[in-house]
């Protein structure tokens, strides 16, 4: 049993949490960090990082079943499961790794277990008791079930089983098409699995632009798989190794299914009532400086609300340390936040859709489809589109939205844009190097104004 | 020792003048605030008042060509000797002296109190109790170079002479040293390019916010922030600054809010005034204004909503000649001209600068000058001359989302017009409702001089041309 007192205490060491204590450390003040899991989070261990591994395997593989257009021969690609999953695993433990080194160069100490509140400043973990001026809430969210269908780690799938199989499903029903359920949607499709993939509202991707989801929609379906849009699963029954859905009132057989229908956030069992943070809909309510409801206790990342995304967690743990800090840090703006798909093709956008941004008053908006990027010709993958919305009267880039081969890279090129206030005008007045899928945006900025070259 | 009476200079426009008569014969006697001469210049005529009490000797003949701050006579106090004819000419009365510390010739102050074609909302400049403003030959060589006005600057050295560093700090901070507060002349400070567009669609001046960016970079929101501020503020939609009047504090009512202050409740004892609103549908002025600004964007040439307005009030005045009139008691005078005030909200209160001939003014044309005026109103350049004989106002509040408010006559003009928010109407196509871009004009009118009925015809003219804004264009 030992005491600490400290200036700051990060409950949680996900993206959000690993990343705030060290900006505290970098301004001077003691910080602890407690995580009763791995470092880093969902997003290192099972999230981000290891699905990227498991998508870029299928890239490869696609690419390989496709190298005969560009002229090379290559035997029919097979994988091995086993070594594919194994791959994301190590990668998520390389990464995990630097966490703790970090932790150790920026001196912040780890505290293993639960976290739990006995005041507003002083929270238990295992036999350690801190006590700190400042707790920042970072413990993240976990995979959401239905009230009728709940993961079963057998058949029914969240997340965390999907990437980690154990066998091949040949028939595959994923519940719930936004960006997680579309990324097991592409993988397990190219892998070969007939993918059938089922959302209820009326477009997959709902976050996305409307024209943007049309079109992966369309791609995915010309992939080979099914896409059920405005349909529920209305029940999931497993019997042996056969799973049967009922899906618009018909039963259809599975060998897995995977429930991608949103995160919850992770409010239990650390004692928030008793120290009265306000807690709404399953997330934590905080101010712009991501305060609580309760004087120094501050929450960050998915735990404080949508959207649940690795960036948005960093990004508000720096705002609330520098707010402890008494610098005056802008608040988080949510429309300037990037939001990636690593499916086949990749989807990448930031802002208003251009039917959230028409709402709001008259816009102008740009199309540039690869189809007339010349970069886009010559790499063989000219399926996409780049469409970027601005405020007809201000010139204030709203909204970007990409679709196609390495949009989620150049997706930041629009961040940076909107971050620095840059209206049409720069954008146009910009070089972009030839030849590059990047120059694709260069041309969508042009064609909002009527001055495309290349369509 | 007698008193300098100057040839007051009338704004920053004016290079020359004259003495176009003496009220006050040579060797009569005047009393302070009695009209002494009549100022001619090129655009404006105006009366002068005397300062002293005393004996007025002429030093200039009428008709002679003078610039601003020479000495056109003096006022002897009652006691001094008064000589029969006055040595010197005028030039020579007026020469800057080279090498005295102090100059031997005060400078020239303006005093100007007009008569006839009064300026809606000038305030008077600062000066000294004694009417003179002494100051540094540096402060004056500074002065030129930042481009000050130094008679309206506050002197801090002994007797209130104004020294370098009293020009320094009204070019750097604008309103805190002179009356009418000029914006400071430095450079432009940091700001996005999105900032930058916004501020000047919103006629927020950069210098008055304070940025929040890195490195103290103005980003979106502080224009914002400034905007909301300057509305909350009470109408200017200037400063960000959180150096307004506080809650508690006690707001001396002097300078520009005096004269504002007076104005208005004068007008609104004097005229029998009411006000009508109009709905307009602005489908088609919208699309002329965006294919306009989009026609003259490489020109720099934007014309406002309020420039439309300012465009139609004007061509229907040409049809309705009894709104543009005055109303004088025993005659209602029918004003040749079309000259139109155009308010404009600064952080110490309202302006109106006239755009002259509107009439025979393209939009384009218009655009130019009412961008022109605006600017000038900022940075406080604005001459007498662009006060001067406004015959109608368009005031515009629609930036604020106001959706009908009851302007005050610029008497003694018989009407303005108010232009509001333009906004989602709808219009029926059948039983179907249409989306449509709508708008509503409030007129104020003095009953005095134009019935209800032909008020509703000349706004009812306004509302046919916006409705066809092609007719504006010939």
């Amino acid at each position: 049993m030992s005491e600490h007192n400290l200036d700051v205490l990060v409950i949680g060491g996900g993206p959000g949490g690993y990343t705030a204590a060290i900006r505290a450390s970098q301004l001077g003040l003691s910080v602890g960090l407690a995580e009763r899991a791995e470092l880093g989070g969902v997003c290192l261990n099972w999230g981000c990082i290891p699905t990227k591994s498991l998508l870029h395997t299928a890239d490869v593989m696609r690419e390989a079943m496709t190298a005969s257009e560009l002229g090379l021969e290559i035997s029919k690609p097979k994988f091995n499961l086993k070594k594919v999953v194994k791959r994301s695993r190590d990668v998520a433990a390389q990464l995990s790794g630097g966490i703790s080194h970090l932790m150790r160069k920026n001196k912040i100490s780890v505290f293993v277990g639960d976290a739990m509140f006995q005041d507003k400043n002083t929270v238990t973990v295992g036999d350690d008791t801190i006590i700190a001026d400042n707790i920042i809430i970072a413990t993240g969210a976990r995979a959401r079930n239905l009230p009728h269908i709940q993961a079963d780690g057998d058949r029914v799938w969240d997340a965390r089983s999907a990437m980690t199989p154990t066998f091949m499903p040949k028939k595959l029903l994923i519940i719930g098409a936004g960006a997680i359920g579309v990324e097991f949607a592409s993988f397990y499709n190219t892998l070969g699995a007939e993918v059938t993939l089922v959302e209820v509202m009326d477009q997959i991707l709902p976050a996305e632009d409307s024209e943007i989801a049309d079109l992966a929609k369309q791609s995915f379906i010309k992939q080979g798989m099914e896409v059920l849009t405005g349909t529920g699963v209305d029940e999931v029954k497993v019997t042996g190794k056969t799973l049967t859905a009922t899906i618009g009132g018909k039963g259809r057989k599975f060998d897995a299914a995977i429930l991608s229908v949103g995160v919850s956030g992770n409010v239990e069992d650390m004692g928030l009532e008793a120290i009265g943070v306000e807690v709404d809909r399953g997330f934590i309510s905080v101010d712009e400086y991501q305060q609580t409801s309760v004087d120094g206790v501050y929450a960050i990342g998915d735990v404080a609300g949508v959207p649940c995304l690795a960036h948005k967690a960093s990004h508000e743990g720096i705002i609330a340390v520098e707010g402890i800090v008494g610098e005056m840090p802008h608040p988080l703006n949510k429309e300037r936040i990037p939001g990636c798909t690593y499916s086949h093709p990749q989807i990448a956008s930031i802002g208003l859709s251009e039917a959230q941004a028409g709402e709001r008053g008259e816009i102008k908006v740009g199309r540039f489809p690869l189809l007339a990027n010349g970069k886009a010709v010559a790499v063989n993958d000219t399926e996409g589109l780049i469409k970027t919305i601005f405020d007809a009267s201000t010139g204030e880039l709203l909204g970007a939205h990409m679709i196609g081969p390495g949009v989620t890279e150049m997706i930041q090129g629009f961040a940076v844009a909107i971050g620095l206030e840059t209206t049409e005008a720069e954008l146009m007045d910009t070089i972009f190097p030839h030849p590059t899928l990047s120059e694709a945006m260069h041309e969508s900025v042009l064609s909002a104004y009527g001055r495309t070259i290349n369509f | 020792m007698p008193r300098e009476i100057y040839l007051v200079k009338v704004g920053m426009s004016m290079t020359e003048g004259m003495v176009s008569e003496w009220f006050i014969p040579d060797g009569a006697q005047v009393k302070k605030g009695e009209l002494v001469y009549a100022l001619e210049t090129e655009k404006v005529n105006l009366d002068v008042d005397a300062e002293y009490d005393g004996t007025v000797k002429h030093l200039v003949e009428v008709g002679v060509t003078l610039e601003p701050g020479d000495v056109v006579g003096y006022i002897f106090e009652a006691g001094e000797d008064i000589p029969d004819t006055l040595a010197g000419s005028p030039a020579a009365a007026v020469a800057e002296p080279v090498s005295e510390p102090e100059p031997a010739e005060p400078e020239p102050v303006a005093v100007p109190q007009p008569v006839v074609s009064a300026p809606s909302a000038v305030s008077a400049p600062a000066t000294s109790g004694d009417g003179h403003v002494k100051s540094s030959p540096a402060a004056r060589r500074l002065a030129k170079e930042l481009g000050v006005d130094y008679t309206r600057v506050m002197g801090s050295g002994p007797g209130g002479r104004i020294v370098e560093a009293d020009v320094q700090a009204a070019s750097q901070s604008g309103a805190a040293a002179g009356v009418p507060a000029r914006m400071a002349t430095g450079p432009e400070p940091k700001a996005s390019p999105l900032a930058k567009r916004l501020a000047s669609e919103r006629g927020i001046d950069l210098r008055s916010v304070r940025g929040t960016g890195p490195g103290g970079r103005i980003v979106q929101s502080d224009i914002e922030n400034a905007a909301v501020s300057g509305s909350r503020a009470g109408g200017a939609v200037a400063p960000a600054a959180a150096s307004g009047p506080q809650a508690g504090e006690r707001v001396p009512v002097k300078g520009m809010r005096k004269t504002i202050a007076s104005r208005m409740h004068h007008s609104l004892q004097e005229s029998a005034q009411l006000t009508m609103d109009m709905e307009v549908n602005m489908e088609d002025a919208v699309k002329m204004r965006t294919s306009l600004v989009e026609e003259w964007a490489n020109e720099g040439v934007k014309p406002t909503y309020t420039d439309i307005v300012i465009k139609a009030v004007a061509k229907a005045l040409q049809a309705h000649p009894m709104m543009n009139s005055q109303f004088l008691g025993s005659e209602i005078v029918l004003m040749s001209q079309i000259n139109i005030g155009m308010a404009v909200a600064l952080p110490e209160g309202l302006v109106v600068p006239v755009v002259r001939n509107v009439n025979q003014l393209s939009i384009k044309e218009l655009a130019r000058e009412t961008s022109r005026l605006a600017l000038a109103a900022r940075d406080g350049t604005l001459g007498l001359d662009d006060y001067a004989d406004g015959t109608f106002t368009v005031t515009a509040l629609g930036m604020y989302g106001v959706d009908s408010f009851t302007p005050i006559i610029n008497e003694p003009q018989s009407g303005i017009m108010g232009v509001n928010r333009i906004y989602d109407g709808v219009e029926w196509d059948g039983d179907k409702p249409v989306k449509t871009k709508k708008m509503n004009l409030s007129l104020t009118w003095d009953h005095r001089a134009v019935d209800g009925a032909p008020a509703a015809e000349y706004l009812v003219e306004v509302r046919n041309l916006l409705q066809s804004p092609v007719r504006l264009l010939v």
